[in-house]
C-alpha cells in the first residue's frame, strides 16, 4: 500500500511554489490601483491650457528618457566600481579596511543624496551643473550598498566549499570565479537592486543641478502651482520607481532560481 | 515512589487504583490535511501518584498524545478526563496552570531570572509576593540548586542539566497534581542524565505527582516508569503494562522487537538491592576467620578495601554500590572493577553488606524458577 | 570664508536647523514605530503553522501584505511622495513628518515581524503549556525577546529618515535641507558652498546624536538576560 501520509506535504510544496512568487503581483497591483485613482481624479477635472501644456506626453516622455539614461549610466558605473572593489575588500588581506567599510556603510545611509549631489555640482570643472556631476553624485550615493553586499555575499560563502575547491587544485583565481562569485550572486543582486532604486529616486533631484529627468516635471508643476499637475507628476515618478524596483525584483528572483 | 503500588504480574490493562488521575477514552487525532491519524483510538488510565512512560519509535504519536492532555492539541475524537473532569469543558489556560509541563528544549524564558521563571505560574494565579519567594527557594532546594546561588541567575548562565532542573521546578511551582514531560532529558549527556534520573525519582518520592513521561529510550522508561505504554507506528498502544511484564511477557511481535535483545539484562534494573539477602560483612583489620567477607573501613565506617572474600583468592578490588540501587548497578560495578564481589553502602557511605557473583546468580535462578 | 569661521558666525542658525531636523525625524520615528510595532503585535499569529483560512492564517496574510506595501512605499522617490502629500497636508512640517513616517514603516515593521516570530519555539510552547494566554505571551515573552531586533529596525529607519528629511526643504519642510537649498540658490555667493556642506554633513551629526540616544535606550530597555 502506498504511504498515504506522504501525500499532503507534496501537495503543500507545490502550492508553496506558486505562492512564493505571488508577492510579485503586489507592485503591479499597487501601481495599477494608484494609477487608476489618479487617472480617475484627473478625468473628473477640466484641464485648463496651462495644465494641458504641462502634462503634454511629449514633454513627459523626454523627461522620462533623460531619467532612464541618468539611472542606467549611474547604475552601470556603480557596478563597475563597486563590484571589483568589493572583491578586493573581501580578500583575506583587506580585513581591517573591510571592517571599517562595513561599519561606515550603515551609518552613511544618513548622508542625504540631495546634499551630495549639490556638493558635487559645486566642485570645479569638469564638475558643475551638468549631467556629468549628476552621474558622479548618483554613483557616490549608491556605491555603498553594492560594495557592502558584494563583500557580505562573498564572505558568507561556506569556507568549507572554498577549502574543497582549493583542495582539488583550483587556483585562488579559479576559486573566486567558479565557486565564490557564483554563490555570492544572489546577495550581490540584492545590493544592485537597492542601488538601482536609489538611483531612480536620486535622479529626481538631478534637475536642481542641471541634469534634467522627471524631477523637471515636478519642478514645473510646483512653479505652476496647480495641484492636479503636481499630483500627476508625483504619481508618474512613483510609478516609474515602483516598476523599476519590480523589474529588478523579478530579475533577482530569476538569478536566485538559477543559482540555487 | 510507588513501585510498590504496581502489581507485577497483575492484570495487564489498567493500573490498579481507586480512581485514575488521567483517563483517555478512545482518543484519536488526525492532523488537518493528513489522511491517517497520528494517534488512533488510544485508551489509557494513569493511576494517582504513578509514573507512566510513553515509549516508542519517533513519529508514533507520543508527543501528540501528551499534548492532548493539556490541550495544546485538541483531539479529533474521544474523551480525556483529568481527575474525573472532561478537559475540553474547561478553559485551556486555566487547565494548563494546573498541569506541570516540561519539554526537551526546556523553554526557560531567557529574559527572566531563574527565580522569575519558577514564579511565572504562581504569579498568574495571583499568589502573594512573599509566598512566591518562599516557593521559589523551596523548589530550588528540591531540585538541588542552592537558592542563594541560583535564584538571580539568567538561564544562559546555567548548564543544560541545571536548566532542565529549573524547568522541572517551574512546572512544579503551583504544585499541580499532574506533570507532563516530553523527553525532558533527551538533550542531556548520558552521565548527567543518570544523575537527573536518580534525582527525579528522589523528587517524586517527596511530591508524588501523577506523571506522564514521553521518551524514545526504553532504558529510561524501565528505570523511571511504574507503567509503560509502548506506542507502535500509527499511534496505537501496542502494550500497556509494568516494566517487568513488558520485558518478560511482550504482548506481540512489535513489542518483542522493540524490547529487542538484552531484555534479561534490562530486567536487572527492576530488582532493587534492598530486596536481596546480602552477605553480612565483618569490618576491621582483625581477620576473624569465618564465612563472612571482611572489609577494612575508615573512621566513619566507609569501606576502604577488601581484606578477604570467601571463595575468592587474594583480595579483589573494592567496588561499592548504594543500597538504593538495582542489581543492574551492582553487576555493572563488579564488571567495571573486575571483581566478583561488591560492597553495598547506605546513604552515608557506610558498608551494610556484600553481594557476591555466585550468590547473585543463585538468587536469580531461584527467582526465575518461581515466576 | 572658511568653514570654521562660517560655523562660528552662524552657529545659532545652524543649530536651529539641526534641532528642527532632529525633532522632525524624532516625531516621524516615534509615530512610525508606534504604528509599526502596534500593527505587528496585532497581526502576529498565535501559531507558527496555522491552518488555512483560520484566524491566524488570515493575520499572517495581512502581515505579509503590509510588508509588501510598506516596502513598495520605501522605493517611491522622496520628492514624489512629498508632492503627492502636498494637497493633503500643505507646505511645511506636516507633510514632512507624514512622509518621514511613511518611510520609517517598513524597517520597523519588518524587524518587528521578524523579532516576534523568531522567538524560540520551545520558549513559546512552554509559555503556552504553563497556561499563558495569547496576549500575555505576546506582551510578556515575545515582545521583550524581540525588542533588540525591533530597536535595530528603528535605528535603520532613523538613518533613512535623517537623509530623506533633507529633501523636505523643497516643500518648505524644516531642517538642515534648508541650508542646502539656500546654498544652492545662492550659487557663487560667499558661503554658499559652506551652507551646502554644513547642511549635508550636519545630517551625519544628527544621525550620531540618534545613535548615542539609541545606545542609551538599548542599555536601559534590553533585559539583562538577553544582552549580548
Ligand atoms: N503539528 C503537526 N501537524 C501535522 N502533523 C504533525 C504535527 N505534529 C506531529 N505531526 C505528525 O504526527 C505524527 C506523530 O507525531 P508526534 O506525536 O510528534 O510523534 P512522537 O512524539 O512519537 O515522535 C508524525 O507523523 C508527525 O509528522
Ligand atoms: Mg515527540
Amino acid at each position: 500500500m502506498p504511504d498515504l501520509t506522504r501525500l499532503p506535504p507534496v501537495v503543500a510544496r507545490r502550492r508553496a511554489g506558486v505562492r512564493s512568487h505571488a508577492d510579485l503581483l503586489s507592485t503591479p497591483i499597487i501601481v495599477l490601483l494608484g494609477g487608476a485613482a489618479v487617472a480617475l481624479w484627473v478625468s473628473t477635472r477640466k484641464l485648463d491650457d496651462i495644465e494641458t501644456r504641462a502634462l503634454q506626453p511629449s514633454a513627459i516622455l523626454s523627461d522620462l528618457g533623460q531619467h532612464l539614461i541618468l539611472t542606467a549610466y549611474s547604475t552601470f558605473f556603480v557596478i563597475v566600481i563597486a563590484v571589483p572593489l568589493g572583491i578586493l575588500l573581501s580578500r583575506q588581506g583587506a580585513r581591517r579596511i573591510r571592517n571599517v567599510v562595513l561599519a561606515v556603510s550603515g551609518f552613511a545611509q544618513a548622508l542625504p543624496p540631495y546634499g551630495v549631489l549639490v556638493l558635487i555640482a559645486f566642485a570645479p570643472a569638469p564638475f558643475g551643473f551638468n549631467p556629468f556631476s549628476v552621474i558622479a553624485g548618483l554613483v557616490a550615493a549608491a556605491l555603498l550598498p553594492v560594495l557592502r553586499n558584494t563583500v557580505v555575499g562573498l564572505r558568507q560563502v561556506d569556507p568549507a566549499l572554498i577549502e574543497a575547491a582549493r583542495g582539488m587544485g583550483m587556483s585562488a583565481r579559479a576559486t573566486l570565479f567558479r565557486v565564490e562569485l557564483p554563490l555570492a550572486v544572489p546577495v550581490m543582486m540584492a545590493g544592485i537592486r537597492v542601488a538601482l532604486v536609489l538611483n531612480v529616486g536620486t535622479a529626481v533631484l538631478a534637475t536642481f543641478v542641471g541634469g534634467g529627468g522627471l524631477g523637471s516635471l515636478i519642478v514645473r508643476a510646483q512653479t505652476l502651482n496647480r495641484p492636479i499637475v503636481l499630483v500627476t507628476a508625483g504619481a508618474i515618478v512613483a510609478a516609474l520607481a515602483l516598476m523599476v524596483d519590480w523589474l529588478a525584483g523579478v530579475a533577482e528572483r530569476l538569478v536566485r532560481a538559477r543559482t540555487s | 515512589m510507588s513501585r510498590a503500588t504496581t502489581n507485577p504480574g497483575g492484570s495487564a490493562d489498567r493500573p490498579p487504583d481507586q480512581q485514575p488521575m488521567i483517563v483517555l477514552e478512545g482518543v484519536s487525532k488526525t492532523y488537518p490535511g493528513h489522511l491517517t491519524p497520528a494517534v488512533a483510538e488510544v485508551d489509557l488510565a494513569v493511576a494517582r501518584g504513578s509514573i507512566v512512560m510513553l515509549v516508542g519509535p519517533s513519529g508514533c504519536g507520543k508527543t501528540t498524545t501528551l499534548k492532548m492532555m493539556n490541550r495544546l492539541i485538541e483531539p479529533t475524537t474521544g474523551r480525556i478526563l483529568l481527575d474525573g473532569e472532561d478537559v475540553t469543558k474547561v478553559n485551556a489556560d486555566q487547565l494548563r496552570r494546573r498541569i506541570g509541563y516540561v519539554i526537551q528544549q526546556v523553554g526557560l524564558f531567557p529574559h527572566f531570572t531563574v527565580g522569575q521563571n519558577i514564579g511565572v505560574v504562581p504569579r498568574m494565579l495571583g499568589w502573594e509576593r512573599r509566598r512566591i519567594r518562599q516557593r521559589i527557594d523551596e523548589l530550588l532546594e528540591l531540585v538541588g540548586l542552592p537558592p542563594g546561588e541560583f535564584r538571580d541567575r539568567y538561564p544562559r548562565q546555567l548548564s543544560g542539566g541545571q536548566q532542565q532542573r529549573v524547568g522541572v521546578a517551574r512546572a512544579l511551582a503551583a504544585d499541580p497534581p499532574v506533570m507532563l514531560m516530553d523527553e525532558p532529558f533527551g538533550a542531556i549527556d548520558p552521565i548527567t542524565r543518570e544523575r537527573l534520573h536518580d534525582q527525579f525519582l528522589e523528587i517524586q518520592r517527596t511530591v508524588r505527582k501523577t506523571i506522564c513521561f514521553v521518551t524514545h529510550d526504553l532504558q529510561e522508561a524501565i528505570k523511571l516508569g511504574d507503567h509503560i505504554a509502548i506506542f507502535a507506528a500509527g499511534g496505537r498502544i501496542a502494550q500497556y503494562d509494568t516494566p517487568e511484564m513488558i520485558l518478560s511477557r511482550p504482548a506481540n511481535d512489535f513489542v518483542r522487537e522493540f524490547v529487542g535483545s538484552g531484555a534479561a539484562v534490562r530486567r536487572l534494573h527492576l530488582i532493587a538491592l534492598s530486596t536481596l539477602a546480602l552477605d553480612k560483612i565483618a569490618t576491621g583489620s582483625s581477620a576473624t576467620a569465618g564465612a563472612h567477607p571482611v572489609i577494612e573501613v575508615d573512621g566513619s565506617g566507609r569501606p576502604v578495601a577488601w581484606i578477604r572474600v570467601p571463595g575468592v583468592d587474594g583480595s579483589p578490588a573494592l567496588a561499592t554500590v548504594p543500597l538504593s540501587g538495582s542489581v543492574y548497578d551492582a553487576v555493572d560495578a563488579m564488571l567495571d572493577a573486575h571483581s566478583s564481589a561488591v560492597a553495598v553502602v547506605d546513604g552515608d557511605g557506610r558498608a551494610v553488606g556484600a553481594l557476591r557473583w555466585e550468590a547473585l546468580v543463585g538468587e536469580l535462578q531461584m527467582r526465575g524458577r518461581h515466576r | 570664508m572658511d568653514l570654521i569661521s562660517y560655523l562660528r558666525e552662524n552657529a545659532g542658525t545652524v543649530l536651529l536647523y539641526g534641532e528642527q531636523h532632529l525633532l522632525v525625524v524624532f516625531f516621524a520615528i516615534a509615530l512610525g514605530s508606534t504604528i509599526s510595532i502596534g500593527f505587528a503585535l496585532l497581526v502576529t499569529p498565535g501559531e507558527a503553522a496555522p491552518q488555512r483560512w483560520s484566524l491566524d492564517w488570515i493575520l499572517g496574510a495581512i502581515r505579509d501584505g503590509a510588508l509588501l506595501v510598506t516596502a513598495a512605499a520605501l522605493t517611491v522617490p522622496s520628492l514624489a511622495l512629498l508632492v503627492l502629500l502636498l494637497p493633503l497636508f500643505g507646505l511645511g512640517a506636516a507633510t514632512t513628518v507624514t512622509a518621514l513616517t511613511i518611510y520609517s514603516l517598513y524597517s520597523v515593521l519588518r524587524n518587528s515581524v521578524a523579532g516576534l516570530s523568531s522567538v524560540d519555539a520551545g520558549v513559546l510552547e512552554s509559555a503556552k503549556g504553563l497556561g499563558m494566554g495569547r496576549l500575555r505571551r505576546l506582551i510578556r515573552v515575545q515582545l521583550p525577546l524581540a525588542w533588540p531586533v525591533i530597536l535595530n529596525g528603528i535605528r535603520v529607519a532613523t538613518l533613512i529618515d535623517v537623509a530623506i528629511a533633507a529633501v523636505a526643504a523643497l516643500v518648505r519642510g524644516p531642517g538642515l535641507g534648508q541650508l542646502v537649498l539656500t546654498g544652492l540658490s545662492r550659487y557663487g555667493a560667499a558661503n554658499a558652498f559652506n551652507q551646502v556642506l554644513v547642511g549635508t554633513l550636519g545630517c551625519l551629526v544628527v544621525a550620531a546624536v540618534f545613535e548615542i540616544f539609541y545606545a542609551i535606550v538599548e542599555r536601559l530597555t534590553v533585559p539583562r538576560g538577553i544582552r549580548v
